[in-house]
């Protein structure tokens, strides 16, 4: 994993990616226990395609396969792990990846989403793997549930977080 | 029985509690080792003659 980190950080030092942030479970493991997981989703910044509102994800395929990292499906392998480069898809997406707390693994650099915005956005996709992330968010105590309150409500996911608590609680009655 | 059970479920918690509270370099090894281990699962011979039974029973 340090491996994948230094080459993402080498990208970002050479201007292929700006800011970026590590999302999912690897994100997750960063406040949580570690979860079994094949991928590392690595949210980035990206310039548009000159003259367009689209962002491609071509100058990243180019710059890794140049240097022998080869893609998989909608993945890229680098060092081992499969990657993959999400640009932020909402509003949401964009304020974690601009919030995102610097950290570092060993001696290299690297960003992790708050765990208010991956509960957020686990709240938002809304699949089983990540209703379970979000319950072990709320039993490790270590949201802060001012802030969070302040993400959903910007984003539009108060009436989400009621109904999930609502059931969570029933749940766990 | 619910004694035992509460027992375990505290157990668990505060083995969660541990690993949590890990450094993050040293939950991304443990990280590492759980995907290692998947996937020699996933590729095992036994597992993939298991797939195979399973598929001819459901055809069945």
């Amino acid at each position: 994993m340090k491996a994948t980190l230094k080459v993402v950080n080498q990208m970002q030092a050479d201007g292929i990616i700006g800011q970026y942030a590590i999302g999912g479970a690897i994100g997750a493991t960063f406040y949580l226990e570690p979860t079994a997981t094949f991928d590392i989703d690595i949210f980035v910044s990206l310039k548009n395609v000159p003259g367009s509102p689209l962002v491609s994800l071509e100058p990243i395929y180019s710059y890794l396969k140049t240097r022998g990292h080869q893609p998989e499906n909608e993945y890229i392998v680098i060092e081992g792990w499969q990657v993959q480069f999400l640009p932020p898809a909402d509003a949401l997406d964009e304020e974690a990846l601009a919030e995102a707390v610097e950290t570092s693994v060993d001696e290299i650099k690297t960003r992790v989403m708050r765990a208010e915005h991956l509960t957020a956005i686990a709240l938002k996709i809304g699949r089983a793997k990540d209703k379970i992330r979000i319950a072990q968010f709320i039993e490790s105590g270590i949201l802060d549930e001012n802030k969070l309150d302040q993400i959903l409500a910007r984003h539009g996911l108060l009436a989400k977080w009621q109904q999930f608590k609502h059931k969570y609680t029933e749940d766990n009655e | 029985m619910s004694e035992l059970r509460n027992k375990i479920l505290a157990g668990k918690r505060a083995s969660r509690k541990r690993l949590a509270a890990l450094p993050f370099a040293e939950k991304l090894v443990l990280v590492e080792k759980m995907r290692d281990r998947s996937l020699l699962i996933a590729s095992s011979p036994l597992r993939r003659r298991q797939s195979l039974r399973t598929a001819t029973i459901s055809k069945r």
